[in-house]
This record gives C-alpha cells, sequence and structure tokens, in this order.
C-alpha cells in the first residue's frame, strides 16, 4: 500500500509537470492576448507594448515557459497578470468556498443518490423505483443555471427562507448553514442522480448473488442481509462515482457559483480564462488537477477497506 | 413491531426538519420586520451595491476598466470633472486655471485639502501621478491619456503648470478622466495602491476581499463635508438575475447596467426605483478599410441604406437613443444639424447600388462579441442586409478573442463601441478614426488625411467653439464617406432601492455616492 502511495506521488509530479505545460501552450496558442484585454479596448498601441514588455511577453515561448516552471519548482506560483496578486494567495481565499459547496454538495448527493438507489433495487419496479428514475433524469437534465434561478425566486424571492446568495458566513453558524442549502442542493442534485443510478444497479446485482442466498438461506434478518452483506458489496462502483463526483466539485462549479455569487475557484477559474491571466489559469488548473488525482488516490485506499481482496502489493 | 420503530424514525425526522425551517422562516420575517420598521424611523446609513465583476485594483494608474473605476471614483478625486446636467467641465480640485500661451496650462489646487493618510494634497502630488502615469515603466494602460503632456512643474506649492507638446484642446476632459485621479505620493510609496487605495475623495477604503466584496467607509474630514453613508459595500455578484433577486430582497440596494430583458422584471419590482438617463456611449456597425468592398463608397453606402436602425433600437426597450451622428447629443461636439446628413434606411437605393456595382450575393464575414447587446445587433442586421442580396455570416466570438481578432482586421464588417468617458468628440475620433491609431484602438483601418487633419485641428485648437466647428466638420465627412454606421447612442441605467435617496448617474455611466443617503 505505502509503496502505492509513493508511486502515485510519482506519477502526480510528471503529469502535472505535463499538464502545465499543455495549458501553457494552449493558452499562448489561443486568440487573444493578455496585454491587450488588461490595457482595455480605449488603450494606445504604445500602451499595449509597455505592458507587453512589463509582463515578458514578448520573450520566446519556451523562455516564458521556463521561467514559469522554474517559479513553481521553487513553490511560486507567480503573480496574477491582471491583479498583480501573487496566485497562491488568489487561489487560496477562494478555495476554502469551493471546499464548503463540494463537501456539502457531495453529503446531499449520498444521502439521497445512495438511500434512493437502494429502495429502489430491493424494490425493483415498484411506484418508488419508477418515481426515482424519473427524479434522476430530471436531475442529470435540469441544467444547473434554470434550478439555481428557480430555486432562488421560490425559496429566497418569494418565501424568503433562505439568502439569495453569497457564502461569505462560518458554515458552523446558522447563517452559514442556511447559505449553503440552495447551491449545495443545485449542485448535489446532478451527483445525486448518478449515484442512485450506480447504487440501484449495483445493488440489484449483488442482491441475486449467491452469497446474499445464503445469508438468508442462514436466516439472516433481510436488514443485516441488505444493509451489511448487500450494501457492502454494493458499494465499490458507486465510491467510485461519488470520488469522480467530489473530484469535479472540488475543481469549482463555475455556473453554481456564478448563479450564487460565490467567491469560489471555479469562477476564478473562468475570469482568469476571459482576462488571459496565464498564471493565475495555471495555477488554478495545477490545484484542480492535484486534487483530482487525490481524491482518485484516497478513492483507491477506500477500495481496500471495503473489499479486503483488493491489495495493491 | 419493525415497522414501528421506522416510522417513529421518520416522524422524529419530519418534525425536526419542519422546526428548522419554521426557525428559518422566523427569523427572516422577523429580521424582515426589523427592516421594515426601521424604515420609518432611523434607517443605518450604509449601502450595498452590486458589482458584475471584481476589480481588478484600485489604483487610477493602473487600472483602465469600468468596474474599478466605480470604486476608484469613490476614494479619488480629479482636478476637474464633468458636470452631469451641463456637461461642463468645472474645476474639482483643482480652484482655477489659465492658459497664457497653447500649449501651458497653469492650474492652481484647492488649499487645506489631505489626502486619507493625513497628507496634505497639493502640486507635488499632482506632479507625482501625472508623471507616474506617464512614465513607460510604470506601463500604465491608460499612460496614452496624457500623451500630449510634455511636462509636469511645480510652480508653488499650491500652482502646477502642465506644458504640452502641442496645442491641446481636450486638456481638461482628460484631467476629468477616472485614470487622472490623484493619489497620495507618500502613500504611493509605502504600499501598493492597487490593495490599498488612498485619495482624497468622500470614502475611505476598509477592506478588499479579492472576488468578493470591497468595503469603504465614508471620510469624516472630507473637504467639502462628511457624506452621509457611513459605510459602502461593493458586492461582486456576476448573474445579473441574482443581483435584481438581491434587490428584491434587499441584500443589495444598487444595481446598474440592466440589460434590456430584464427591464420589465425590474419595472414590476415595487420596492425598486429604475433611473435611465441618455449617455455617452455609441454602437457603430465599422467596415474594414483594408478590404474590398469594403473600401468603396458604394458598398458602404448600400449597407447604410439598407439597416433600419428602428427596428433594433425597438428591442432595446427604452435604452437606446436614435441618432445618426457619430458624435453623440451628450457628447462635447454634437451638432444637430449633422443628423442629415447620414445615409438613412432606404432599401430601395440599397437594392439600387448593390445591383448596379455587382455586390449582389456576396458573402461577408461579420465578426462579433458574443455579448447579448453584440449578438442582437449581428442578427437584425444580417436580415436587413440578406434582403438587399447582401449575405452576411457571423462569426461570434468571446471577448479576449475579439479584441485581438478586430485588432488585427480579421473580418469585413463588425461591431464597435465607445464608452466615451471624456464625453469629448475628438478624444473619440483621435482613437477610433485617426489614422495614427490604426490596428490599436481604430479597429476600422480608417486612412483619410482630410479626416485626420480635421481631428488634430480640433484637438490642437484650444477655443471651444473653433474644436466644435472641427469636431462638427469631422464628424460630417465621416458621415460622408459612411465610415460607420450608428446603430444606436446609449442609455445609462441604473435600479436602486426606494429607500436610496439623491443617487445621480453621469451621462457617462459613472456617479458618486458622496450625495447619497437612506431613509
Amino acid at each position: 500500500m505505502v509503496g502505492m502511495i509513493v508511486r502515485r506521488f510519482f506519477q502526480l509530479i510528471l503529469l502535472l509537470v505535463g499538464i502545465s505545460f499543455l495549458v501553457f501552450t494552449s493558452m499562448y496558442i489561443a486568440p487573444g492576448d493578455p496585454a491587450t484585454i488588461i490595457a482595455g479596448p480605449t488603450a494606445s498601441q504604445s500602451d499595449i507594448e509597455a505592458i507587453r514588455k512589463d509582463l515578458g511577453l514578448n520573450d520566446p515561448f519556451l523562455v516564458q515557459y521556463g521561467r514559469y516552471i522554474n517559479g513553481v519548482l521553487h513553490g511560486d506560483l507567480g503573480y496574477s497578470y491582471q491583479t498583480k496578486q501573487p496566485v497562491w494567495d488568489a487561489i487560496m481565499t477562494r478555495f476554502p468556498n469551493t471546499l464548503k459547496l463540494a463537501i456539502a454538495s457531495i453529503i446531499v448527493a449520498v444521502i439521497i443518490g445512495v438511500v434512493a438507489g437502494i429502495i429502489s433495487a430491493i424494490r425493483q419496479n415498484s411506484w418508488f423505483d419508477v418515481s426515482s428514475t424519473v427524479f434522476a433524469l430530471a436531475g442529470i437534465s435540469i441544467p444547473n443555471f434554470w434550478l439555481g434561478t428557480v430555486l432562488i425566486l421560490i425559496f429566497a424571492v418569494n418565501l424568503q427562507l433562505l439568502p439569495v446568495g453569497g457564502l461569505d458566513q462560518p458554515f458552523y453558524t446558522a447563517e452559514g448553514l442556511k447559505q449553503l442549502v440552495l447551491p449545495a442542493i443545485t449542485l448535489g442534485t446532478g451527483s445525486a442522480a448518478m449515484i442512485a443510478r450506480m447504487s440501484r444497479s449495483s445493488m440489484l446485482e449483488v442482491i441475486r448473488a449467491d452469497f446474499i442466498r445464503t445469508a438468508r438461506a442462514k436466516g439472516l434478518r433481510e436488514r443485516t442481509v441488505i444493509w451489511v452483506h448487500a450494501l457492502r458489496n454494493a458499494m465499490i462502483p458507486v465510491i467510485t462515482v461519488i470520488g469522480l463526483n467530489f473530484g469535479f466539485l472540488l475543481g469549482g462549479t463555475i455556473i453554481t457559483e456564478q448563479v450564487f455569487a460565490i467567491n469560489g475557484v471555479g469562477r476564478l477559474m473562468v475570469q482568469a480564462i476571459a482576462a488571459r491571466d496565464f498564471p493565475m489559469v495555471q495555477g488554478s488548473v495545477l490545484l484542480v488537477a492535484t486534487l483530482f488525482v487525490l481524491v482518485n488516490l484516497i478513492v483507491d485506499i477506500i477500495y481496500t477497506f471495503i473489499d479486503p481482496r483488493i491489495s495493491y502489493d | 413491531m419493525k415497522k414501528k420503530y421506522w416510522s417513529y424514525v421518520l416522524l422524529v425526522l419530519m418534525l425536526a426538519i419542519s422546526g428548522a425551517l419554521a426557525g428559518c422562516a422566523g427569523k427572516s420575517a422577523s429580521n424582515n420586520a426589523s427592516s421594515g420598521s426601521q424604515g420609518k424611523e432611523n434607517v443605518a446609513q450604509e449601502l450595498t451595491y452590486a458589482m458584475t465583476s471584481d476589480v481588478v485594483g484600485l489604483s487610477p494608474i493602473l487600472t483602465n476598466d469600468s468596474v474599478s473605476s466605480t470604486v476608484i471614483d469613490q476614494v479619488y478625486e480629479t482636478l476637474f470633472v464633468r458636470d452631469p446636467e451641463t456637461m461642463e467641465i468645472k474645476p474639482h480640485l483643482a480652484e482655477s486655471y489659465e492658459t497664457p500661451d497653447d500649449k501651458t496650462w497653469v492650474i492652481k489646487l484647492r488649499k487645506g485639502i489631505k489626502f486619507h493618510d493625513g497628507t496634505d494634497f497639493n502640486a507635488e502630488a499632482v506632479k507625482y501621478t501625472f508623471d507616474k502615469l506617464r512614465d513607460p515603466k510604470t506601463a500604465a494602460p491608460r499612460a496614452s491619456l496624457l500623451e500630449p503632456v510634455e511636462s509636469v512643474e511645480v510652480k508653488d506649492d499650491y500652482t502646477v503648470v502642465i506644458k504640452t507638446k502641442y496645442p491641446y484642446g481636450p486638456m481638461l476632459a482628460a484631467l476629468s478622466h477616472t485614470n487622472a485621479s490623484i493619489v497620495s505620493p507618500t502613500a504611493d510609496q509605502k504600499q501598493d495602491l492597487m490593495k490599498q487605495p488612498v485619495g482624497t475623495g468622500p470614502f475611505k477604503f476598509v477592506e478588499w476581499v479579492p472576488g468578493d466584496h470591497v468595503t469603504l467607509e465614508k471620510n469624516d474630514d472630507y473637504w467639502q463635508g462628511a457624506p452621509k453613508l457611513e459605510k459602502v459595500t461593493f458586492k461582486v455578484v456576476p448573474e445579473v438575475t441574482t443581483a435584481i433577486s438581491m434587490l428584491q430582497t434587499g441584500d443589495v440596494q444598487f444595481i446598474d447596467n440592466i440589460p434590456a430583458e430584464q427591464l420589465s422584471r425590474i419595472e414590476s419590482m415595487k420596492n425598486v426605483q429604475l433611473i435611465k438617463k441618455e449617455g455617452t456611449p455609441v454602437y457603430y456597425l465599422g467596415f474594414n478599410m483594408k478590404k474590398k468592398p469594403m473600401n468603396e463608397l458604394a458598398f458602404r453606402q448600400a449597407v447604410s441604406y439598407a439597416i433600419n436602425k428602428d427596428e433594433y433600437i425597438q428591442q432595446l426597450k427604452g435604452l437606446g437613443v436614435k441618432s445618426n451622428s457619430v458624435i453623440g447629443p451628450k457628447v462635447f461636439g454634437y451638432d444637430e444639424s449633422s443628423e442629415n446628413v447620414a445615409y438613412t434606411y432606404d432599401p430601395e437605393k440599397a437594392k439600387q447600388l448593390v445591383e448596379e456595382h455587382g455586390y449582389k450575393g456576396i458573402t461577408i464575414k461579420m465578426l462579433v462579441a458574443n455579448t447579448a447587446t453584440h449578438m442582437k445587433m449581428a442578427e437584425i442586421v444580417q436580415a436587413q442586409l440578406k434582403e438587399v442580396g447582401i449575405n452576411a455570416e457571423i462569426e461570434s466570438m468571446e471577448w479576449g478573442t475579439f479584441l485581438d481578432s478586430a485588432r488585427q482586421g480579421k473580418y469585413d464588417i463588425t461591431f464597435l463601441s465607445w464608452a466615451n468617458l471624456t464625453a469629448d468628440g475628438s478624444e473619440l475620433f483621435y482613437p477610433n478614426f485617426h489614422s495614427k491609431n490604426m490596428g490599436a484602438t481604430n479597429r476600422i483601418f480608417y486612412n483619410n488625411p482630410t479626416f485626420d487633419k480635421l481631428v488634430e485641428e480640433s484637438r490642437t485648437a484650444i477655443d471651444p467653439e473653433v474644436r466644435k466647428q472641427k469636431l462638427k466638420e469631422a464628424n460630417e465627412f465621416l458621415l460622408k464617406d459612411a465610415a460607420v454606421v450608428v446603430m444606436n447612442h446609449g442609455v445609462v441605467t441604473a435600479a436602486v432601492d426606494q429607500s436610496v435617496k439623491g443617487l445621480e448617474i453621469d451621462p457617462t455611466g459613472q456617479w458618486s455616492l458622496y450625495h447619497v443617503h437612506r431613509e
């Protein structure tokens, strides 16, 4: 296991260098010049040139990339072209919000998804199963911006139960929790639907397995059969889906952050791309990639606990 | 027995959830009640404004974007300001000025004004600010604003002398621009003004949480008397529908730049007042003058005749002003008599020109920034051109790419706009259409010596009457040459909670919160 973790870390470093090169190249090739955008539409040619020089944008590609990667290897993610802020600070101001939102959404998704999936499986073709299928289909199909806007109109504007947006209160306070409810539901619905479908099909497969029949024959209570024996075995693919979803959520959730005015990493990244703020885009992509890899690593480790037959040695 | 156990659990859960919800509802209701009762008695003098994106920074020298200037305008001040009603320029931090010769501006400053850090506002501060803005090492995005300036000298503590390379007419307009705001030299040397701004304005900086909000508080020592608002928060709310919901629930009290499609929602809100005012921005269709057939007058005339502006302006639901003149009614240099010079909607004439010159069936590339306004403009014009036999293929792209493509002339026709923050015709014509700025701000590559000369004369004359005359001639020259088709002039908008009083928006879309209070 330790060997696997060490190996994964080395792979991560290689992966990050590869990703940084890809992102740097694509931003370099993409149309749109950072200096022109910073200077704004009213700036003259000399204004733009001065900024290009200041940012070192006239240097050859490899010189620019070399300078960047050298900084990264020394723990310096650089400064934003646009705001001149250190990239690390800018990301770390926003990351707690993204993390809060990702955790809250995945909790919503897991509770709804796993419970709905299992009940659908053990009561296959019942009214619950049918409505859960419809819910899952809707959950996957409804765009976040629509769901978010509708939830705001109902719960914030009309019923005035919850705030319209923002995520600036500590999560352990009542105000902080209230701020999380609507964005977490908006974001969690899609993941819940996916988790529900996966739990259902996985569970259906498992409850038909021989060992379940044996467990029943042994005279175990149905509850024990389902929630202990079947669930544990059905969880492997479900945990993969949860892990993937959580990884995506940690990457920032652009639309939900936009609709609920949440100051998160997703929004930062989109703004940075629009402003061709290379160091900021790089920094956020590297963070997201690292988190994604780490979440997957954790998922792999969790497998060994759920199913002792899985071993990485 | 088993079933009974589960139903108890379920019951407890339901009770807990409904209790929590009731708790939330109760609390929020009581909040509303308290804010309601405050309405009649003592409303907290606090205001939250929703801005569509975060500020880039808070230094007037190092930024050139409209969002940053909304905050900068409250913290810093300029030597001159434009009266939002009369559009006349009057001294502000300056007390008076004189021009002993065409290239010298002697500006006397007000005494007794202090920056927020307690240091004096004086001639040294003005020199420091302008020199830093002009210094190529600063790489200021709007250094070109003071491009005509040769030197800034301190005559005495409260007199500065600005010498220009050539006579420069729009000097006062340039000095009233946000980017010419005066900064505290002491503060600039000690700290980063991008993060901790220090000016002389009615509001002082408190904090900036990047991506979330900027907070200002009132400057008790403001030289014109302290403002009434105690605290102002600029909150980042990127989604306009969310900002409007927040306005409805009272989380924010002020938004601006309202899109036409949201007007009816705002008008239906009882607690909100909508403010509309004829503004300085101009939106126009530009031809790429480097390419055929756009460089042929007949083609440009045909396109001008083909476009029915009314059809487009109707879609703006009152947020567009019709005027054929490139210099809009709110901009210095406008002359009503120029309205009739342009080639206006006449599809028959358009068809005739298209037939005569063999343009029928021609396909051209229409470059469009993918904002709602520009896309709407493009679709309507595309349909109108089709009617006279010209096919326009829309190529839409996001803002950054659009700016680059337009600058490089990768298009046949495109839609451009200019906010006209100086509200001066020379500062519209020179960047947009003077041959010297081709490939930068002159994105249509207009290159005409006669026009260049007229614009230069309008810039180098000091007498406003002479300038006006030159601008009128330049404007009419541009219209006769059909260099652009003016689509509309802008209307600036804001929506405020009914408790907000005293807000005035400038035709440039800028505003000051100095006179604002809540009741």
